[in-house]
Parts: structure tokens; sequence; C-alpha cells
């Protein structure tokens, strides 16, 4: 079994779930333990569990990151570099200034974890539905965090992603999510121009709270040990908005390496845009 | 030579130190290939205008002053969901559209800018990309 027996939420459909493995497993055990996993199931949400969601905080709305508290926090608040990573760090600074600014966001990869929470400059929404919290946000072909709180633990070995693999609780009003299982190269960066790839150990823990009526905060402590002396705190602040335009609107990154075009049969086609240095020069691919 | 290819289609050239002015929009990535201590205005004829994530493009066509073949320009800024709360709409400029362009120069003379304000000229509407105020409840 992957998950510890609570981690399947409903009473019923766990001990089902537990009989029916036994029998599965002992007839088939002779096939590798993925096979068995593929057993596991998330039971269906009760009635009770819907109710339950009320209980939680209003987190509804979107939500804007405050960029100017990015910008001091850049400044006041330097992750404790080991001294081999924070020569590359320096030297970014010098190409920025220099105006060579390094692609930390390049290709259209999403934005990945922790630096959507630290250096996003696009809003997001956050759902609740039974055993899931759900943050969906604009840019970088619609970015998304799944975190599992259903009570599940990590996998024992999940594949690496840009958000990795993120479970979490409520400690009050408080969420609490813990994520590892990052791809080595998703970047800790500080800005959109400096930053190192985690290189494979990165753990992030955040407590994601609301302040007062509208601000959003999220307390993270993010560990490295090859990249970080020490685990660094650090926090980062988003407003709500209400207002109906501040809706997340769709966003394919990609899109924005084409142009609108016409085939020779008259049909609505896309053209690829000329780039020099990440920068748009022709409308026109030829 | 970047002074010397932007005189070369220059209309209303101007030069300015305007550090700290509404800076271009960094939804996708670092804008600091733009020269942000520069400003220069252009007039053209709008080309397209290309409304898409991460960042919207306007691409201008510039007659250079000293004539020949109209240059073609990029003038980049943040996304459609962020104008969109600016004001914009992707029906805001449209090709033809005869505009007077305000950005900040790309800092190896390529044709193209960070835009900082677009003026349509048949209407005097200027257009201008903002994050807005950083505060809640936004109307």
């Amino acid at each position: 079994m992957r998950y510890s027996s609570q981690t399947m939420g409903k009473k019923i459909a766990r001990s089902a779930l537990m009989a029916a493995t036994v029998t599965v497993c002992a007839s088939m055990a002779a096939l590798p333990a993925a096979a068995a996993d593929q057993e596991l199931i998330n039971a269906a949400p009760t009635a009770q569990d819907w109710q339950a969601l009320a209980k939680l905080p209003d987190w509804s709305g979107v939500w804007t990151p405050v960029i100017s508290d990015q910008v001091a926090q850049e400044k006041s608040n330097r992750p404790p570099w080991k001294p081999e990573i924070a020569k590359q760090i320096d030297h970014m600074y010098a190409e920025e200034h220099a105006g060579r600014p390094f692609p930390i966001i390049d290709h259209c990869f999403p934005t990945g974890m922790p630096s959507w929470m630290l250096i996003t400059h696009n809003a997001f929404e956050i759902l609740f539905t039974p055993g899931r919290v759900t943050i969906l946000g604009e840019g970088d072909g619609n970015r998304l965090r799944r975190i599992y709180t259903d009570g599940r633990p990590h996998p024992p070995d999940p594949d690496p992603s840009f958000h990795g693999h993120s479970i979490g609780h409520w400690e009050g009003d408080v969420l609490v999510v813990d994520t590892v299982a990052l791809l080595p190269q998703v970047y800790l960066a500080v800005n959109e121009a400096v930053g190192v790839p985690n290189n494979g150990d990165m753990h992030i823990v955040e407590r994601l709270h609301v302040q007062g009526p509208d601000t959003l905060l999220d307390d993270l402590e993010i560990t490295s040990n090859k990249l970080l002396s020490q685990p660094w705190r650090t926090t980062r602040k988003y407003y709500r908005q209400r207002a109906q335009k501040y809706d997340i609107a769709e966003g394919v990154c990609t899109q924005g390496s084409f142009t609108e075009a016409v085939d020779k049969n008259g049909n609505a086609t896309f053209a690829p845009i000329k780039f020099h240095n990440g920068v748009p020069v022709g409308s026109e691919s030829k | 030579m970047k002074h010397a290819s932007l005189k070369g289609c220059s209309l209303g050239l101007m030069v300015a130190a305007q550090i700290g002015a509404a800076s271009p929009a960094l939804a996708h990535h670092s804008f600091a290939m733009y020269e942000p201590t520069k400003t220069l205005t252009f007039k053209g004829t709008v080309k397209a205008f290309q409304w898409t994530n991460p960042h919207v493009v306007v691409w201008v066509l510039v007659q250079p002053e000293g004539g020949g073949a109209a240059e073609e320009w990029s003038f980049e800024t943040t996304s459609p969901g962020v104008l969109t709360r600016a004001g914009w709409t992707r029906q805001s400029i449209k090709a033809g559209d005869r505009v007077s362009v305000t950005f900040s120069p790309l800092r190896d003379g390529s044709h193209g800018g960070g835009l900082n304000s677009l003026t349509l000229l048949d209407t005097g509407q200027k257009l201008v990309p903002s994050f807005g105020k950083e505060q809640p409840g936004l109307k």
C-alpha cells in the first residue's frame, strides 16, 4: 500500500478497498508494487464533506500579489546563499544591471514553486473542494497547484514536477502546505533574472492565512541543502479583489510566440514570430 | 549602434531621462533588456495588435526620416488580463491606426521597446499599461 489507511478518506470505502486490495494483492503477488497502487481510489465526497467546506475561512475572490513588497523584501531579506551560490547570484545581478537579464522564466515553462508565490506579478484564485485545495493562476499556460488535504502522505517516490507534490492540513484558519519532488531544474529565484536551479533537494513549507479582511499572507520556509546554509524564511502578501474585471483570464504562454494569420485556404491560423534575445522583433516568420 | 539606428527612423524623436516613470509591466520575464532610463517617442502606423499572453505586442510601421521602406518596430507590454483591468480591450488598437508610442528602447539597438504609453492620434485617446494601485477591493 502506498498510503497509510487513514489517508483513504471514507471509512466504508476504505474497509471495502482494504479487503479488495488484500484479495487482489494475494492473487497478484508476482506483479510489481506499482500495479497494486493502481487500486487506490479517491472516494466520492459525501454531503457531509461538502458541508464541512463551509467551515473553512473565506478565501474567495482573486488575489493580486503585492509587487512593491516583493521588491522591498528582495533587498531586505536575502536568502542565506552558500558562498559558491552567492557568487552566481551576484554575477546574475550584475548581468541584470548591465541590461543582459538571465531568463529565469523561459521557453514558456511554468514558473514553478516557490517562484510562483515569491516573484509572480500575476493574479490567482484558490478553490476548496473535499480533500483538495487548488490554486489557479494567470499566466504561464494557466499555472495551477494541487494541494491534497485528505490526509495522504507524499508518495514514496513521486515524479518530480514544476510545482512538486503538495500535501496540506488546516491548523485553525491556517493552511499548512508541504511541498517536495520539485524538478532539479526549477529555480529558487529572487526576481525574474536572478536565481539558481534547486538541483534536487528543495523542500517548501508554507503557512497560508488571511490577515484582516482582504490580505492573504504566505509564510514560506524553504530548505535547500544544495543552495542555502540554513532554511530561508520569508513572507509574501496578496490583496483580494472582487471586481469582475479581476476574474482570471486564460493565459497560454506559447500563444505569445505566434501572431494571427490566414492560411492559403482562408482559415484562421497562427504564424510564428521572430525573436531575438527573447524579444519579439518580426511579426512574420520569413 | 543604437543611436545611429534610432536617429535614422525617428519622427518626433525624444530622449529624456525618466527613471521611475510608469514602468512597463513584468508579467513574464525581466524587462531589463529595455533601457528604463531612456524614453523615446515615435509616430507610426499600427501593423498589428497582438493581444496575447504572456505579453501583448503592438507592431508599428515607422517611416524612416530619410525615406525608404517603413521599418517594423515591436512594442511589448504586459498581459491581456492586466491590461483589461487598466481599461484596455483587444479592440483598443487596430491595424491601420495612426499612433504615437512612448517607450524604453532595447539596449542593443534592435527595433523594439517596452511600451510606456500609446496615443491614438485620430482620437487623442492615451492608453497606459498599468497594474493599478496596490490595495484590496479595487474597482
